[in-house]
Protein backbone atom coordinates (compact mmCIF):
# COMPACT_ATOMS: atom_id res chain seq x y z
CA UNK A 1 0.00 0.00 0.00
CA UNK A 2 1.19 3.46 -0.61
CA UNK A 3 2.05 5.82 2.04
CA UNK A 4 -0.27 8.24 3.07
CA UNK A 5 1.07 11.95 2.65
CA UNK A 6 1.52 14.13 5.64
CA UNK A 7 -1.59 15.29 6.91
CA UNK A 8 -1.53 19.45 6.53
CA UNK A 9 -2.83 21.56 9.51
CA UNK A 10 -5.58 23.58 8.69
CA UNK A 11 -5.47 27.50 9.39
CA UNK A 12 -8.84 29.11 9.35
CA UNK A 13 -8.90 32.85 9.24
CA UNK A 14 -11.88 35.41 9.08
CA UNK A 15 -12.21 38.86 9.77
CA UNK A 16 -15.35 39.33 12.01
CA UNK A 17 -13.08 41.71 13.76
CA UNK A 18 -14.11 44.18 10.91
CA UNK A 19 -18.04 43.50 11.29
CA UNK A 20 -19.75 46.42 13.41
CA UNK A 21 -21.70 44.07 15.69
CA UNK A 22 -19.23 41.79 18.14
CA UNK A 23 -18.35 38.57 17.27
CA UNK A 24 -19.98 36.34 19.99
CA UNK A 25 -16.87 35.05 21.01
CA UNK A 26 -15.37 38.54 22.52
CA UNK A 27 -17.81 38.89 24.71
CA UNK A 28 -16.26 36.42 27.52
CA UNK A 29 -13.08 38.05 28.51
CA UNK A 30 -11.31 34.89 28.81
CA UNK A 31 -13.19 32.79 26.08
CA UNK A 32 -12.25 30.33 23.43
CA UNK A 33 -12.31 33.02 20.73
CA UNK A 34 -9.88 35.39 19.20
CA UNK A 35 -7.72 38.28 21.20
CA UNK A 36 -6.90 41.21 19.20
CA UNK A 37 -3.73 43.38 19.57
CA UNK A 38 -3.49 46.74 17.37
CA UNK A 39 -0.93 48.71 16.43
CA UNK A 40 -0.97 51.63 14.76
CA UNK A 41 2.52 52.49 12.34
CA UNK A 42 2.86 56.40 10.82
CA UNK A 43 0.21 56.41 8.35
CA UNK A 44 -3.43 58.35 8.13
CA UNK A 45 -5.68 56.09 10.26
CA UNK A 46 -8.40 54.36 8.22
CA UNK A 47 -11.88 54.89 8.95
CA UNK A 48 -12.41 51.85 11.07
CA UNK A 49 -9.87 52.85 13.27
CA UNK A 50 -12.37 53.47 16.30
CA UNK A 51 -13.80 50.20 15.73
CA UNK A 52 -10.74 48.12 16.10
CA UNK A 53 -9.53 50.41 19.11
CA UNK A 54 -12.52 49.07 21.02
CA UNK A 55 -12.34 45.16 20.20
CA UNK A 56 -8.27 45.27 20.66
CA UNK A 57 -7.34 43.93 24.24
CA UNK A 58 -3.94 45.86 23.52
CA UNK A 59 -2.90 49.14 21.73
CA UNK A 60 0.41 49.61 20.54
CA UNK A 61 1.69 53.00 18.92
CA UNK A 62 4.80 52.13 16.53
CA UNK A 63 6.66 55.82 16.70
CA UNK A 64 5.06 58.33 14.83
CA UNK A 65 1.68 55.96 14.89
CA UNK A 66 1.43 58.43 17.99
CA UNK A 67 1.46 61.55 16.34
CA UNK A 68 -1.86 59.24 13.55
CA UNK A 69 -3.96 58.61 16.72
CA UNK A 70 -3.95 61.90 18.57
CA UNK A 71 -4.60 63.84 15.46
CA UNK A 72 -6.63 61.49 13.18
CA UNK A 73 -8.98 59.90 16.21
CA UNK A 74 -11.04 62.81 16.78
CA UNK A 75 -11.62 63.48 12.89
CA UNK A 76 -12.77 59.95 12.82
CA UNK A 77 -15.29 60.71 15.78
CA UNK A 78 -16.37 64.20 14.80
CA UNK A 79 -19.48 64.12 16.93
CA UNK A 80 -17.68 64.18 20.10
CA UNK A 81 -15.22 66.60 22.06
CA UNK A 82 -11.73 65.87 20.70
CA UNK A 83 -10.27 66.03 23.93
CA UNK A 84 -12.55 63.16 25.43
CA UNK A 85 -11.48 61.12 22.29
CA UNK A 86 -7.80 61.55 23.16
CA UNK A 87 -7.93 60.90 26.90
CA UNK A 88 -10.31 57.23 25.53
CA UNK A 89 -8.23 56.09 23.07
CA UNK A 90 -4.65 56.53 24.33
CA UNK A 91 -2.22 53.84 24.27
CA UNK A 92 -0.91 50.94 26.22
CA UNK A 93 2.22 51.25 24.85
CA UNK A 94 4.05 53.63 22.73
CA UNK A 95 7.53 51.59 21.01
CA UNK A 96 10.07 52.21 19.02
CA UNK A 97 13.13 54.74 18.19
CA UNK A 98 10.58 57.55 18.79
CA UNK A 99 12.46 60.04 15.89
CA UNK A 100 8.62 60.72 14.32
CA UNK A 101 6.80 61.25 17.43
CA UNK A 102 6.30 64.85 17.86
CA UNK A 103 7.26 66.45 21.46
CA UNK A 104 4.24 67.35 22.82
CA UNK A 105 2.45 63.72 21.65
CA UNK A 106 4.59 62.06 23.63
CA UNK A 107 4.57 63.92 26.74
CA UNK A 108 0.36 63.79 26.53
CA UNK A 109 0.48 60.29 26.61
CA UNK A 110 3.11 59.80 29.01
CA UNK A 111 1.30 61.34 31.32
CA UNK A 112 -1.99 59.95 30.62
CA UNK A 113 0.37 57.08 31.94
CA UNK A 114 1.50 55.30 28.32
CA UNK A 115 4.36 53.21 28.68
CA UNK A 116 6.92 54.94 26.29
CA UNK A 117 9.68 52.68 25.48
CA UNK A 118 12.43 54.33 23.44
CA UNK A 119 14.76 51.61 21.49
CA UNK A 120 16.66 54.12 18.99
CA UNK A 121 19.10 51.85 20.11
CA UNK A 122 18.39 48.95 17.93
CA UNK A 123 18.74 49.70 14.62
CA UNK A 124 18.23 46.07 12.96
CA UNK A 125 14.30 45.73 13.38
CA UNK A 126 11.82 47.57 11.75
CA UNK A 127 9.32 49.44 14.20
CA UNK A 128 6.91 46.84 13.51
CA UNK A 129 9.00 43.87 13.82
CA UNK A 130 9.70 45.29 17.44
CA UNK A 131 5.61 45.45 18.18
CA UNK A 132 5.37 42.60 16.90
CA UNK A 133 8.38 41.08 19.35
CA UNK A 134 6.61 42.99 22.06
CA UNK A 135 3.27 42.12 21.88
CA UNK A 136 4.16 38.12 21.56
CA UNK A 137 6.60 37.95 24.02
CA UNK A 138 6.02 40.08 26.59
CA UNK A 139 2.23 41.16 27.10
CA UNK A 140 0.27 38.97 29.47
CA UNK A 141 -2.37 37.60 26.80
CA UNK A 142 -4.21 34.15 27.95
CA UNK A 143 -4.03 31.73 25.29
CA UNK A 144 -1.87 33.38 23.11
CA UNK A 145 -2.66 30.88 19.88
CA UNK A 146 -5.83 33.03 19.81
CA UNK A 147 -3.64 35.91 19.28
CA UNK A 148 -4.59 38.40 16.42
CA UNK A 149 -2.36 41.07 15.30
CA UNK A 150 -4.07 43.29 13.76
CA UNK A 151 -1.87 46.26 11.90
CA UNK A 152 -3.41 49.90 10.67
CA UNK A 153 -0.72 51.84 8.68
CA UNK A 154 1.73 49.28 7.56
CA UNK A 155 0.44 49.59 3.68
CA UNK A 156 1.17 52.60 1.02
CA UNK A 157 3.96 55.21 2.16
CA UNK A 158 7.67 54.75 1.63
CA UNK A 159 7.94 51.41 -0.74
CA UNK A 160 11.15 50.16 1.90
CA UNK A 161 8.32 50.26 4.74
CA UNK A 162 5.97 48.39 3.22
CA UNK A 163 8.22 45.61 1.83
CA UNK A 164 9.99 45.95 5.16
CA UNK A 165 5.99 45.17 6.81
CA UNK A 166 5.75 42.34 4.48
CA UNK A 167 8.79 40.83 5.60
CA UNK A 168 7.74 40.98 8.88
CA UNK A 169 4.82 38.45 7.98
CA UNK A 170 6.95 36.32 6.33
CA UNK A 171 9.38 36.29 9.56
CA UNK A 172 6.43 35.49 12.31
CA UNK A 173 4.51 33.10 9.94
CA UNK A 174 3.04 31.29 12.64
CA UNK A 175 1.45 34.61 14.38
CA UNK A 176 -1.65 35.61 13.29
CA UNK A 177 -0.69 39.38 11.64
CA UNK A 178 -3.16 41.51 9.20
CA UNK A 179 -2.26 44.58 7.66
CA UNK A 180 -5.18 46.93 6.80
CA UNK A 181 -5.45 49.86 4.94
CA UNK A 182 -8.90 51.69 4.24
CA UNK A 183 -8.65 49.74 0.53
CA UNK A 184 -8.00 46.59 1.55
CA UNK A 185 -6.39 43.73 3.88
CA UNK A 186 -3.49 41.79 3.68
CA UNK A 187 -2.20 38.67 5.53
CA UNK A 188 -0.03 35.64 5.04
CA UNK A 189 -0.59 32.14 4.51
CA UNK A 190 2.28 29.84 5.34
CA UNK A 191 3.35 26.67 2.64
CA UNK A 192 2.98 24.32 5.83
CA UNK A 193 -1.07 24.68 6.13
CA UNK A 194 -4.29 24.13 4.35
CA UNK A 195 -6.09 27.77 4.51
CA UNK A 196 -10.02 28.04 4.84
CA UNK A 197 -10.59 31.65 4.77
CA UNK A 198 -14.67 32.47 5.94
CA UNK A 199 -15.39 35.87 3.75
CA UNK A 200 -17.12 38.43 5.31
CA UNK A 201 -20.06 40.52 4.32
CA UNK A 202 -17.38 43.66 5.00
CA UNK A 203 -14.89 42.73 2.84
CA UNK A 204 -14.83 41.29 -0.87
CA UNK A 205 -15.30 41.65 -4.07
CA UNK A 206 -11.71 41.71 -5.20
CA UNK A 207 -8.88 39.30 -4.13
CA UNK A 208 -5.27 37.87 -4.37
CA UNK A 209 -2.91 35.54 -3.77
CA UNK A 210 0.81 36.99 -4.30
CA UNK A 211 3.75 34.80 -3.88
CA UNK A 212 6.05 37.97 -2.90
CA UNK A 213 9.22 36.10 -1.70
CA UNK A 214 9.42 32.93 -4.12
CA UNK A 215 7.52 31.14 -6.87
CA UNK A 216 4.98 28.98 -6.37
CA UNK A 217 4.47 25.68 -8.29
CA UNK A 218 1.37 24.30 -7.04
CA UNK A 219 -1.51 26.07 -5.50
CA UNK A 220 -4.77 25.13 -5.75
CA UNK A 221 -7.75 27.08 -4.36
CA UNK A 222 -11.37 26.63 -4.10
CA UNK A 223 -14.62 29.47 -4.01
CA UNK A 224 -12.88 31.98 -6.56
CA UNK A 225 -13.72 32.88 -10.11
CA UNK A 226 -10.76 32.15 -11.46
CA UNK A 227 -9.65 29.02 -9.30
CA UNK A 228 -5.80 27.99 -9.35
CA UNK A 229 -5.62 24.24 -9.88
CA UNK A 230 -7.07 21.81 -11.21
CA UNK A 231 -10.59 21.37 -10.94
CA UNK A 232 -12.21 18.99 -9.10
CA UNK A 233 -13.44 16.10 -11.02
CA UNK A 234 -16.90 16.18 -8.67
CA UNK A 235 -17.12 18.04 -6.18
CA UNK A 236 -17.86 15.84 -2.73
CA UNK A 237 -14.85 14.21 -4.38
CA UNK A 238 -12.36 17.19 -4.16
CA UNK A 239 -13.91 18.21 -0.09
CA UNK A 240 -13.33 15.01 1.13
CA UNK A 241 -9.52 15.34 -0.26
CA UNK A 242 -9.74 18.44 1.59
CA UNK A 243 -10.82 17.47 4.73
CA UNK A 244 -8.77 14.58 4.90
CA UNK A 245 -6.17 17.25 4.05
CA UNK A 246 -3.79 15.32 1.18
CA UNK A 247 -1.72 17.22 -0.25
CA UNK A 248 -3.27 17.68 -3.83
CA UNK A 249 -0.59 17.20 -6.48
CA UNK A 250 -1.63 17.31 -10.25
CA UNK A 251 0.12 18.41 -13.45
CA UNK A 252 -2.53 21.42 -13.96
CA UNK A 253 -1.46 23.10 -10.57
CA UNK A 254 -0.98 26.69 -11.96
CA UNK A 255 2.07 27.78 -10.96
CA UNK A 256 2.53 31.48 -9.99
CA UNK A 257 5.57 33.76 -9.91
CA UNK A 258 6.67 37.42 -10.28
CA UNK A 259 7.23 37.63 -14.46
CA UNK A 260 4.43 35.51 -14.79
CA UNK A 261 1.06 34.30 -13.78
CA UNK A 262 0.31 35.95 -10.42
CA UNK A 263 -3.94 36.23 -9.19
CA UNK A 264 -4.47 39.65 -8.96
CA UNK A 265 -8.50 41.25 -9.37
CA UNK A 266 -9.71 38.00 -8.73
CA UNK A 267 -13.24 37.79 -7.15
CA UNK A 268 -14.73 35.71 -4.31
CA UNK A 269 -17.67 33.68 -5.14
CA UNK A 270 -18.19 31.85 -2.29
CA UNK A 271 -18.55 32.12 0.99
CA UNK A 272 -15.71 29.98 2.23
CA UNK A 273 -12.32 30.24 0.21
CA UNK A 274 -9.21 27.20 0.68
CA UNK A 275 -6.22 27.70 -0.70
CA UNK A 276 -3.45 24.98 -0.79
CA UNK A 277 0.06 26.09 -2.14
CA UNK A 278 4.08 24.67 -1.97
CA UNK A 279 5.26 28.32 -1.47
CA UNK A 280 3.82 31.33 0.90
CA UNK A 281 1.67 33.08 -0.24
CA UNK A 282 0.33 36.82 0.46
CA UNK A 283 -3.89 36.73 0.92
CA UNK A 284 -5.62 39.60 -0.38
CA UNK A 285 -8.91 41.22 -0.10
CA UNK A 286 -10.84 44.33 -0.65
CA UNK A 287 -12.45 46.04 2.04
CA UNK A 288 -16.00 47.63 1.30
CA UNK A 289 -16.92 51.14 1.69
CA UNK A 290 -19.87 52.12 3.73
CA UNK A 291 -22.09 54.19 2.48
CA UNK B 1 43.36 23.33 -19.67
CA UNK B 2 42.38 26.82 -20.98
CA UNK B 3 40.82 28.65 -18.34
CA UNK B 4 37.12 29.56 -19.04
CA UNK B 5 36.79 33.41 -20.30
CA UNK B 6 34.21 35.12 -17.46
CA UNK B 7 31.75 37.14 -19.38
CA UNK B 8 31.64 40.66 -18.54
CA UNK B 9 28.30 42.00 -17.83
CA UNK B 10 26.63 44.80 -19.48
CA UNK B 11 25.62 47.78 -17.26
CA UNK B 12 22.41 49.11 -16.71
CA UNK B 13 22.57 53.00 -15.58
CA UNK B 14 19.84 55.00 -14.25
CA UNK B 15 19.19 58.25 -13.26
CA UNK B 16 16.37 60.03 -12.09
CA UNK B 17 17.13 63.39 -13.99
CA UNK B 18 13.10 63.04 -15.17
CA UNK B 19 12.46 64.97 -11.20
CA UNK B 20 14.49 67.62 -12.15
CA UNK B 21 12.22 70.78 -13.36
CA UNK B 22 14.52 71.03 -16.61
CA UNK B 23 15.78 68.31 -18.17
CA UNK B 24 19.86 68.27 -18.31
CA UNK B 25 22.20 65.79 -20.45
CA UNK B 26 24.38 64.00 -17.81
CA UNK B 27 27.59 62.95 -19.70
CA UNK B 28 27.31 59.33 -18.30
CA UNK B 29 23.85 58.65 -19.70
CA UNK B 30 22.60 58.82 -23.33
CA UNK B 31 19.86 60.83 -24.10
CA UNK B 32 16.38 59.41 -22.72
CA UNK B 33 12.84 59.63 -24.77
CA UNK B 34 9.98 59.58 -21.59
CA UNK B 35 6.77 58.05 -21.73
CA UNK B 36 4.15 59.50 -19.00
CA UNK B 37 1.34 56.56 -18.00
CA UNK B 38 -0.97 58.20 -15.29
CA UNK B 39 -2.88 55.52 -13.42
CA UNK B 40 -6.00 56.51 -11.42
CA UNK B 41 -5.02 57.68 -7.73
CA UNK B 42 -3.83 61.29 -6.70
CA UNK B 43 -1.72 62.95 -8.51
CA UNK B 44 1.86 63.16 -7.51
CA UNK B 45 2.17 67.20 -6.10
CA UNK B 46 5.64 67.23 -9.12
CA UNK B 47 3.38 66.02 -11.65
CA UNK B 48 3.91 69.17 -14.47
CA UNK B 49 7.56 68.82 -14.69
CA UNK B 50 6.66 64.92 -15.32
CA UNK B 51 4.05 66.01 -18.30
CA UNK B 52 6.25 68.27 -19.59
CA UNK B 53 9.71 66.14 -19.78
CA UNK B 54 7.44 63.58 -21.84
CA UNK B 55 7.29 63.02 -25.27
CA UNK B 56 3.76 60.98 -24.88
CA UNK B 57 1.36 61.05 -22.48
CA UNK B 58 -1.16 57.99 -21.95
CA UNK B 59 -4.00 57.74 -19.53
CA UNK B 60 -5.07 54.78 -18.23
CA UNK B 61 -8.91 55.05 -17.90
CA UNK B 62 -9.05 56.95 -14.97
CA UNK B 63 -6.05 58.73 -14.75
CA UNK B 64 -8.34 61.12 -16.95
CA UNK B 65 -10.39 62.07 -14.67
CA UNK B 66 -7.47 62.74 -12.42
CA UNK B 67 -5.35 65.09 -14.81
CA UNK B 68 -8.81 66.65 -15.55
CA UNK B 69 -9.42 67.34 -11.79
CA UNK B 70 -6.04 67.65 -9.75
CA UNK B 71 -3.61 69.53 -12.71
CA UNK B 72 -4.57 73.18 -11.74
CA UNK B 73 -3.73 72.54 -8.26
CA UNK B 74 -0.65 71.62 -8.80
CA UNK B 75 0.68 74.56 -10.97
CA UNK B 76 0.95 78.38 -9.96
CA UNK B 77 -1.71 79.15 -12.73
CA UNK B 78 -4.53 81.41 -11.77
CA UNK B 79 -6.47 80.33 -15.45
CA UNK B 80 -8.52 77.10 -14.86
CA UNK B 81 -9.37 76.73 -18.19
CA UNK B 82 -5.65 77.63 -19.71
CA UNK B 83 -4.65 75.12 -17.29
CA UNK B 84 -7.03 72.32 -18.39
CA UNK B 85 -6.09 73.18 -22.29
CA UNK B 86 -2.73 73.08 -21.52
CA UNK B 87 -2.93 69.17 -20.01
CA UNK B 88 -4.13 67.14 -22.93
CA UNK B 89 -3.16 63.70 -23.09
CA UNK B 90 -2.15 61.89 -26.66
CA UNK B 91 -3.84 58.87 -25.54
CA UNK B 92 -6.55 57.25 -23.27
CA UNK B 93 -6.50 53.88 -23.14
CA UNK B 94 -8.26 51.18 -20.83
CA UNK B 95 -11.53 49.76 -20.82
CA UNK B 96 -12.77 52.80 -20.07
CA UNK B 97 -15.14 52.03 -17.34
CA UNK B 98 -13.71 54.71 -14.30
CA UNK B 99 -13.49 57.67 -17.15
CA UNK B 100 -16.20 59.87 -16.86
CA UNK B 101 -18.42 60.65 -19.77
CA UNK B 102 -17.82 64.42 -19.73
CA UNK B 103 -13.97 64.26 -18.98
CA UNK B 104 -13.79 61.47 -22.05
CA UNK B 105 -15.52 64.30 -24.42
CA UNK B 106 -13.49 66.83 -23.50
CA UNK B 107 -10.34 65.01 -24.29
CA UNK B 108 -11.67 63.77 -27.58
CA UNK B 109 -12.44 67.21 -28.63
CA UNK B 110 -9.25 68.43 -28.06
CA UNK B 111 -7.65 65.60 -29.93
CA UNK B 112 -6.94 62.82 -27.35
CA UNK B 113 -7.20 59.65 -29.35
CA UNK B 114 -9.42 57.28 -27.01
CA UNK B 115 -8.22 53.91 -27.61
CA UNK B 116 -11.50 51.51 -25.92
CA UNK B 117 -10.26 48.41 -25.19
CA UNK B 118 -13.18 47.17 -22.83
CA UNK B 119 -12.97 43.69 -24.87
CA UNK B 120 -10.70 42.78 -23.33
CA UNK B 121 -10.73 41.76 -19.81
CA UNK B 122 -7.66 39.95 -19.59
CA UNK B 123 -5.13 42.36 -18.87
CA UNK B 124 -5.05 45.70 -16.21
CA UNK B 125 -5.36 49.29 -17.76
CA UNK B 126 -1.50 49.67 -16.42
CA UNK B 127 -0.81 46.66 -19.04
CA UNK B 128 -2.83 47.59 -22.13
CA UNK B 129 -0.70 51.03 -21.95
CA UNK B 130 2.49 49.55 -21.30
CA UNK B 131 1.59 46.75 -24.19
CA UNK B 132 0.85 49.37 -26.45
CA UNK B 133 4.46 51.33 -25.65
CA UNK B 134 6.18 47.98 -25.97
CA UNK B 135 4.75 47.12 -29.44
CA UNK B 136 5.31 50.68 -31.17
CA UNK B 137 8.82 51.47 -29.96
CA UNK B 138 11.56 49.40 -31.92
CA UNK B 139 14.24 47.72 -29.78
CA UNK B 140 16.65 50.73 -30.57
CA UNK B 141 14.22 53.00 -29.46
CA UNK B 142 13.56 51.18 -26.51
CA UNK B 143 17.20 50.86 -25.17
CA UNK B 144 16.35 55.50 -25.12
CA UNK B 145 12.59 54.96 -23.65
CA UNK B 146 12.29 55.46 -20.36
CA UNK B 147 8.28 54.95 -19.62
CA UNK B 148 6.91 57.16 -16.13
CA UNK B 149 4.04 55.66 -14.21
CA UNK B 150 2.17 57.86 -11.84
CA UNK B 151 -0.61 56.09 -9.32
CA UNK B 152 0.45 52.31 -9.79
CA UNK B 153 1.60 52.17 -5.90
CA UNK B 154 -0.86 52.05 -2.86
CA UNK B 155 -4.53 51.84 -2.64
CA UNK B 156 -5.47 48.16 -3.88
CA UNK B 157 -2.74 46.06 -2.67
CA UNK B 158 -3.66 42.89 -5.72
CA UNK B 159 -3.20 46.21 -8.22
CA UNK B 160 0.11 47.35 -6.53
CA UNK B 161 1.44 43.61 -7.53
CA UNK B 162 -0.33 43.59 -10.68
CA UNK B 163 1.30 46.87 -11.67
CA UNK B 164 4.77 45.91 -9.82
CA UNK B 165 4.82 42.43 -11.70
CA UNK B 166 4.56 44.68 -15.20
CA UNK B 167 8.40 45.82 -13.88
CA UNK B 168 8.99 41.33 -14.73
CA UNK B 169 7.19 40.94 -17.27
CA UNK B 170 8.26 43.80 -19.59
CA UNK B 171 11.63 43.79 -18.36
CA UNK B 172 13.42 44.94 -21.39
CA UNK B 173 11.96 48.21 -21.21
CA UNK B 174 12.73 50.61 -19.39
CA UNK B 175 9.46 51.54 -16.53
CA UNK B 176 9.79 53.41 -13.24
CA UNK B 177 6.38 53.84 -10.97
CA UNK B 178 6.40 56.81 -9.12
CA UNK B 179 4.39 57.85 -6.00
CA UNK B 180 4.74 61.36 -3.63
CA UNK B 181 6.89 59.39 -1.32
CA UNK B 182 9.29 57.27 -3.58
CA UNK B 183 9.83 55.10 -6.65
CA UNK B 184 10.53 51.82 -7.78
CA UNK B 185 12.78 50.04 -11.00
CA UNK B 186 13.27 46.51 -11.51
CA UNK B 187 17.49 45.94 -11.68
CA UNK B 188 17.54 43.05 -13.81
CA UNK B 189 19.50 40.18 -13.03
CA UNK B 190 21.46 40.08 -16.62
CA UNK B 191 22.89 43.34 -15.97
CA UNK B 192 25.23 45.12 -13.35
CA UNK B 193 23.65 48.57 -12.56
CA UNK B 194 25.07 52.13 -11.64
CA UNK B 195 22.16 53.99 -10.27
CA UNK B 196 23.16 57.76 -10.22
CA UNK B 197 22.16 59.55 -7.05
CA UNK B 198 19.94 63.06 -7.89
CA UNK B 199 20.51 64.31 -4.15
CA UNK B 200 18.67 67.40 -4.58
CA UNK B 201 15.35 65.64 -6.01
CA UNK B 202 16.04 61.84 -4.57
CA UNK B 203 17.09 59.95 -0.90
CA UNK B 204 18.42 59.69 1.28
CA UNK B 205 16.36 56.62 2.06
CA UNK B 206 16.58 53.20 -0.27
CA UNK B 207 16.24 49.62 0.03
CA UNK B 208 16.39 46.44 -2.34
CA UNK B 209 13.95 43.80 -2.70
CA UNK B 210 14.23 40.55 -4.15
CA UNK B 211 10.11 40.49 -5.02
CA UNK B 212 9.27 36.57 -6.51
CA UNK B 213 12.47 35.04 -5.97
CA UNK B 214 15.71 35.31 -3.64
CA UNK B 215 19.08 36.29 -4.10
CA UNK B 216 21.80 34.00 -3.64
CA UNK B 217 24.26 36.77 -3.83
CA UNK B 218 24.62 40.98 -3.91
CA UNK B 219 26.80 43.15 -4.10
CA UNK B 220 26.61 46.93 -3.29
CA UNK B 221 28.91 49.76 -3.54
CA UNK B 222 27.75 53.16 -2.22
CA UNK B 223 25.12 52.61 0.08
CA UNK B 224 25.30 53.23 3.92
CA UNK B 225 24.81 49.14 4.86
CA UNK B 226 26.41 47.57 1.31
CA UNK B 227 26.35 43.80 0.48
CA UNK B 228 28.83 41.64 -0.16
CA UNK B 229 27.45 38.41 -2.07
CA UNK B 230 25.09 38.62 0.64
CA UNK B 231 21.96 36.06 0.51
CA UNK B 232 18.23 38.07 0.62
CA UNK B 233 14.94 36.63 0.82
CA UNK B 234 11.25 37.13 2.07
CA UNK B 235 11.57 35.48 5.68
CA UNK B 236 14.91 36.52 6.08
CA UNK B 237 16.57 39.63 5.02
CA UNK B 238 16.46 42.13 2.86
CA UNK B 239 17.61 45.71 2.67
CA UNK B 240 14.95 47.92 3.90
CA UNK B 241 16.10 51.85 5.59
CA UNK B 242 19.37 51.76 4.00
CA UNK B 243 20.64 55.20 3.18
CA UNK B 244 22.46 56.34 -0.03
CA UNK B 245 26.13 57.56 0.81
CA UNK B 246 27.96 58.41 -2.61
CA UNK B 247 26.64 59.83 -5.98
CA UNK B 248 26.53 56.66 -7.53
CA UNK B 249 25.48 53.17 -6.26
CA UNK B 250 25.94 50.52 -8.09
CA UNK B 251 24.29 46.89 -7.81
CA UNK B 252 25.23 43.22 -8.88
CA UNK B 253 22.90 40.38 -8.26
CA UNK B 254 21.90 36.79 -9.11
CA UNK B 255 18.37 37.57 -8.89
CA UNK B 256 16.36 40.34 -10.46
CA UNK B 257 15.91 43.04 -7.40
CA UNK B 258 13.17 46.16 -6.90
CA UNK B 259 15.21 49.52 -6.43
CA UNK B 260 13.69 51.58 -4.13
CA UNK B 261 14.44 55.64 -3.02
CA UNK B 262 12.59 57.90 -1.40
CA UNK B 263 11.65 61.14 -3.04
CA UNK B 264 12.26 64.65 -1.37
CA UNK B 265 9.44 67.26 -0.93
CA UNK B 266 9.59 68.29 -5.12
CA UNK B 267 7.07 71.21 -5.98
Amino acid sequence: MAPTPPVRPVMSHSSAFLLPSPPSSSAAPDGDGDAYALLVLNQRLPRFAPLLWDRARVRVCADGGANRLFDDMPELLPGQDPDEVRRRYKPDVIKGDLDSIRPEVKEYYSNMGTQIVDESHDQDTTDLHKCITFVTEKLAIPNRSNLCILVLGALGGRFDHEMGNINVLHLFPTNRIILLSDDCLIFLLPRTHTHNIHIESIEGPHCGLIPIGAPSTTTTTTGLRWNLGKPPTSSIQYQQQLVLNLQILSPDDTSMSFGGLISTSNIVEEESVTINSDSDLIWTISLRHHS
Amino acid sequence: MLGRAIRSMDVMVHSSTFLLPKLHQPGHTPAKNYALVVLNQNLPRFMPRLWTHAKLRICADGGANRIFDEMFQLTNEQDYERVRNRYIPEIIEGDMDSIRPEVKRFYSSQGSQISDKSHNQETTDLHKCISRIHRSTSDHEKTNLCVLVTGALGGRFDHEAANINILYLFSDMRIVLLSDDCLIRLLPKTHKHDIYIESSVEGPHCGLFPVGAPSGSTTTTGLKWNLSEAKMRFGSMISTSNIVHAEKVTVQSDADLLWTISLRNLT
